[in-house]
């Protein structure tokens, strides 16, 4: 089994995952009481049976199920995630319009994430056992124990409350129409608090990760024969050490990404971030529940294709895939 | 057994876990005795700080005893965490043994089924699940299990994997052993440990997703979770700091508390660390 | 002459809390330029960690307490650590047991090779890039330009020892410390590379510190010899002395137990046969969806017969389908095509339920003594598992337990123990015990001495020749070693790639090989013919 071969399968599995996304959000969609017709007309405050029947029609409510999926299916395929109950527009224009905020946030987190929590992990894995170790060791476990809802919160009330140094809400400063590098600067500033909150619990994640994989590394013949060699601790530690924990890191973070999609649905909510996660929010309180489907299917085909990215990169990294792993 | 638990107490860790742990389940447990009124009783003026007469955790923005508020609070998280985990586990358990020993179509389905729930954004098809279901403790608690058990099944199904191929497990098979005998005296024993371990540290994540749930509004409008507390609060955090930051501490230390537990018998129960 | 490198009065202790407080318990120990040291010894023996010691590699815990080593005169274990990492790899290199463990699965084979030159020399990738091809081809590899490219799974084993050789010779060292360097290897491979260090050593003129559990080795690559056991030298000398006419009572007992690849045993009159196997056939798939599945014939239209009372050998290197056989035998795996004919009955197809009358009587023996007993039963539990299977009384059970663990030479009192507190060797003779339990016909031992230090071996082997004799057992004995299969085995079978190559008596297959591949194999037989009769 070549590299091309490894990523055709990954690349199936991508399409796969995605159609069994649009197959889950059909049955979602019959989880919830009463059906759109009821919903369309609750909305409406307006329900007669003769309405209710052609709004069924209107909808293709009232054909077997197989055609209503294999029509929901071509919808989605064209791109029609249906319509918001509330904007009455595309689902689809809604998410669009917020998923760069959503992007540039969770990207932001990502980067910290991993250069953070590399570079903490070496450092308690350099001498296991030591007082930067343990201590590490208990403030990852503080970090995973903290809703990160309320590490936001926290965050804000001491940066933003009592400290005053960062804003505490939004994309931007409202109304100061700032441009240029003004203007990006200003997004930087507003971007380190609901950034580094969603990072810090995956740092603890990689820093832990990281911790475990350089050890396991580090007990391997092939660091010895480094040794035996006569190279320096330093190329022994980055050839040999690093190197070989940074694969299973790779496929981490595409692992991760599907939780950091879910911390993000938080902490925008907590910073008034306008992403893809506050307006989930605004769907649920509104309970606009295309919508709110609509941002499920999206964020899963995202992040499958996010992990489509890492399983290219980890062929690359470890040159075993060939042997089918 | 006697080793076991000297390893879990060799170390201060697992010992201070247990211990706020068993706190925290007496005040769920007492607190319709200690507090018979319920957290929605209104007792004074709001947004009263920790410390005035009679309230030692302050008020809150309807003027509601905090303190009730965090006992009440603790049934909600426990009762919610251990049970969704424990319906996890049971799905995941059956699920993945069968798939790991018997392998075949049932193991392929299984693996790409955890691997979807691994690749799909767990937490917004769970927003998904509670808000199509209608927000209640019910939807939280059966939400919850149908997104974590595939993390169970995915380790007692590769726990069972590899033991099915370890010769004593052969051996078994040639003593003309039973199936069911095999898996239940020679197999299962030998992979609870981990099972144990990742049931231990789920309980604690069950909470912290209840508590992000009722956080965002999707919690039982009718119970008072510390989640709801601290998304009640939100207005009010500028100016009574306390109304947020002891709802999201009880959290904290439950949490922490439960891991604590998890890292000690993830010690206790590894047969390296008991030679 | 003066010694290129001595080690004096060596202690190495072990972490508290360990077994015994030093592995290595004052050793002193000198090798002379161009000569080759063997260091022999069971497992424990701390000659392992003797080597690592010389080249500061002792384990995390580990550490050379007192005691000194001088290389040329200076004391390693007192350099600081870059004249210690620039003694590493240019004076003296290091290879070890496993090849494929001790190489970067990620690096290139040419970028490990050019990262030992350059950390010495001053010189450019290129040209560190032709020397290593150099190197390569002294090593006999073919076509090193390409191999300089691909990446350590992608050799077979014997590639991978030959490229880590070559690495390790990559700056002229003096001394070359060889950790059981052929443990991991086929026998036909084990030869080659035993040559090939040979050679180097010879051509290059440099010592070798050669560490191994093998006295046929030792009889094969020894300038001089010395035996190490419980972290003491016992003996020491000559290598023709130490074979030839060795004084320690250890020693001498160590080179008793090794096979010696003769066949000592007479086929035993052949009743008609308890078990025929007819062109059994077992193929494996591998691969998937893109590449396009593929089925490896593990096990290609095999034959054989097995009558009461004789012991059938089946050797072969890994890959040729030996171990696949016997599971097919005992039906832990379903073979493909072909039949076995089991009194009469043909189990080669049979159902579970069916079968299970008859699983009784077939039993087998397993090759590692630590994963085939349950970590969390008792020995007691273990024993009777079979028994209480087939609704045996409990009593009934345990009575016979005790007896049966007598037999193999087990204190019944031992029953309540659990796994963990016994010794590999014990650990066999439960197995064995589990296996006697259910009174079967055909015993199969799948390797079942190979992880068990040579001593052990031999009492092993003995038990099960002596079971075999008293309960007039049919065995089929799994191999990968020559010398064992010629002491227990009336007949043998060789195979390869999943055929049969050759079979007959032990002794007209041993005294006059018919093949090719069987010939090699004998001639691959470390130290044959070498060693005294003790």
């Amino acid at each position: 089994m070549n590299r091309l071969s490894y990523i055709g399968a990954r690349l199936v599995k991508t399409v796969l995952i995605t159609i069994a996304v649009v197959l889950l959000s059909f049955f979602l969609v019959r989880l919830a009481p009463g059906d759109t017709a009821t919903v369309m007309a609750g909305q409406g405050g307006f329900a007669d049976e003769a309405f209710m029947k052609s709004l069924r029609a209107e909808y293709g409510l009232d054909q077997p199920v197989l055609v209503q999926l294999w029509k929901y299916i071509s919808a989605v395929a064209g791109g029609d995630l249906g319509n918001s109950f509330v904007r009455r527009q595309p689902v689809l224009d809604v998410i669009l319009e917020r998923l760069p905020n959503t992007l540039l946030l969770n990207a932001f987190a990502l980067l910290v994430a991993v250069a953070g929590g590399v570079l903490m992990g070496m450092a308690a894995a350099r001498r296991p056992g030591s007082t930067t170790d343990a201590s590490m060791t208990v403030l990852s476990m503080i970090f995973y124990a903290m809703p990160q809802f309320w590490l936001g919160m926290m965050a804000m009330l001491v940066f933003s409350v009592w400290l005053g140094w960062l804003p505490p809400f939004g994309l931007e400063t409202m109304g100061a129409d700032y441009t240029g590098l003004a203007r990006l600067g200003d997004i930087a500033v507003h971007m380190i608090l609901p950034g580094v909150t969603l990072a810090l619990y995956f740092m603890a994640s990689y820093a832990r990760l990281t911790r475990t994989a350089m050890i396991e590394v580090a007990d391997q013949d092939f660091v010895k024969t480094a040794r035996a060699k006569g190279i320096g601790e330093g190329q022994v530690a980055r050839r040999h050490i690093l190197r070989n924990a940074l694969v299973p890191l790779i496929t981490f973070a595409g692992l991760q990404s599907a939780i950091l999609v879910g911390g993000s649905v938080l902490v925008e909510n907590v910073f008034s971030w306008p992403g893809v996660g506050t307006l989930a929010y605004e769907a649920v309180t509104t309970r606009d529940n295309p919508l709110l489907l609509g941002i499920f299917i999206v964020t899963a085909v995202l992040v499958s294709l996010f992990n489509l990215v890492t399983d290219i990169a980890y062929s690359i990294a470890d040159p075993r895939v060939e042997q089918g792993r | 057994m006697k080793d076991f638990l000297r390893v879990f107490f060799s170390r201060p860790i697992p010992l201070v876990g247990l211990v706020i742990f068993a706190v925290i389940v007496a005040l769920a447990l007492l607190a319709p005795l200690l507090f018979g009124r319920g957290p929605f009783i209104i007792v004074g003026m709001p947004l009263l700080p920790p410390g005035a007469p009679g309230l030692l955790a302050g008020s809150d923005v309807l003027g509601r005893d905090m303190a009730v508020g965090l006992a009440y609070g603790a049934r909600i998280s426990l009762l919610v965490g251990i049970t969704s985990t424990l319906c996890a586990v049971g799905i995941g358990v059956l699920l993945g043994a069968v798939a790991g020993y018997y392998g075949g179509w049932l193991d392929d389905l299984l693996m790409r089924v955890t691997e979807f729930f691994q690749i799909i954004p767990s937490f917004v098809l769970l927003m998904v699940l509670v808000a199509f279901l209608q927000p209640s403790l019910s939807s939280t608690v059966i939400g919850i299990a149908l997104v974590t058990w595939p993390q169970v099944a995915r380790v007692v199904r590769g726990e069972f994997l590899s033991l099915r191929g370890r010769e004593f497990v052969q051996a078994a098979r040639t003593l003309g052993m039973r199936d069911a005998r095999i898996i239940f005296t020679q197999v299962l024993p030998n992979a609870l440990p981990p099972i144990i371990v990742v049931g231990s540290m789920m309980v604690g994540s069950a909470i912290l997703t209840e508590s992000a749930l009722s956080f965002l509004g999707l919690g039982d409008p009718n119970l008072l979770s510390w989640g709801s507390m601290i998304g009640g609060s939100r207005s009010a955090m500028w100016v009574a700091w306390w109304t947020t930051v002891l709802p999201g501490l009880a959290i904290m230390i439950t949490v922490l508390a439960l891991n604590f537990i998890g890292d000690g018998l993830n010690d206790a129960l590894n047969p390296r660390r008991r030679r | 002459m003066e010694p290129l490198i001595a080690i004096k009065d060596l202690i190495v202790s072990l972490p508290p809390g360990a077994d015994r407080a030093h592995a290595v318990d004052g050793v002193s120990l000198s090798i002379l330029p161009n000569e080759i040291l063997c260091i022999v010894g069971e497992s424990g023996s701390g000659k392992s960690l003797t080597a690592h010691a010389i080249m500061r590699l002792l384990p995390r815990g580990v550490s050379a307490s007192s005691g000194e080593i001088l290389f040329e005169g200076t004391d390693v274990l007192r350099l600081s650590p870059s004249a210690m990492r620039k003694l590493r790899g240019a004076g003296v290199a290091m290879i070890f047991q496993d090849p494929m463990a001790a190489l970067n699965p990620v690096v290139t084979i040419g970028k490990q090779i050019t990262e030992q030159i350059r950390a010495h020399r001053a010189i450019s990738e290129k040209a560190a890039l032709e020397q290593a091809a150099g190197l390569l081809a002294e090593m006999g590899l073919k076509d090193p330009k390409a191999l300089l490219k691909s990446f350590p799974h992608q050799l077979s084993g014997g590639q991978r020892q030959r490229v880590m050789i070559a690495m390790a010779l990559s700056l002229s060292p003096k001394l070359l410390i060889a950790d059981e360097p052929t443990t991991a290897l086929d026998v036909t491979t084990q030869a080659q590379i035993l040559k090939l260090i040979k050679r180097i050593q010879t051509e290059r003129q440099m010592s070798v510190l050669f560490i191994t559990h093998d006295f046929g080795v030792v009889a094969d690559m020894a300038d001089r010899v010395a035996v190490m056991r419980h972290g003491r030298v016992v003996e020491e000398g000559g290598a023709s002395d130490v074979l030839g006419d060795p004084k320690h009572s250890y020693t001498r007992a160590l080179i008793a137990a090794v096979p010696r690849g003769e066949s000592m045993l007479q086929p035993v009159a052949q009743d008609a046969p308890l078990l025929s196997v007819k062109d059994l056939a077992k193929n494996f798939r591998r691969g998937g969806f893109f590449s396009g599945a593929s089925a490896v014939k593990a096990v290609d239209r095999v034959s054989l017969t097995l009558s009461r009372g004789e012991t059938l050998g089946i050797v072969g290197e890994s890959g040729s389908g030996k171990s696949t056989l016997a599971r097919c035998v005992i039906r832990l795996l379903d073979p493909d095509a072909g039949e076995m004919l089991f009194d009469g009955a043909d189990i080669a197809h049979m159902g579970e339920r069916q079968l299970r009358p008859l699983r009784r009587r077939i039993q087998m023996v397993f090759q590692d003594p630590f994963s085939s007993l349950n970590p969390r039963q008792t020995v007691g539990e273990i024993v009777i598992a079979g028994p209480r299977a087939y609704g045996e009384d409990m009593k009934e059970a345990r009575s016979r337990a005790a007896d049966i663990l007598r037999l193999v030479g087990l204190n019944p009192e031992t029953m309540h123990r659990f796994p963990h507190e016994f010794s590999g060797g014990q650990r066999q003779r439960i197995g064995l015990a589990r296996a006697l339990m259910l009174k079967p016909d055909i015993l199969i031992a799948d390797e079942p001495v190979s992880a068990l230090d040579v001593t052990v071996q031999a009492q092993v082997l003995k038990l099960l020749d002596d079971v075999r004799q008293q309960m007039n057992l049919a065995m089929l004995f799994i191999t990968h070693d020559m010398r064992v299969a010629a002491q227990v085995c009336h007949r043998v079978m060789v195979m390869r790639h999943g055929q049969v190559v050759e079979s007959g008596p032990t002794r007209e297959v041993f005294a006059a090989p018919s093949s090719e591949y069987t010939r090699s194999l004998l001639a691959a037989i470390p130290g044959r013919g070498k060693l005294a009769s003790v």
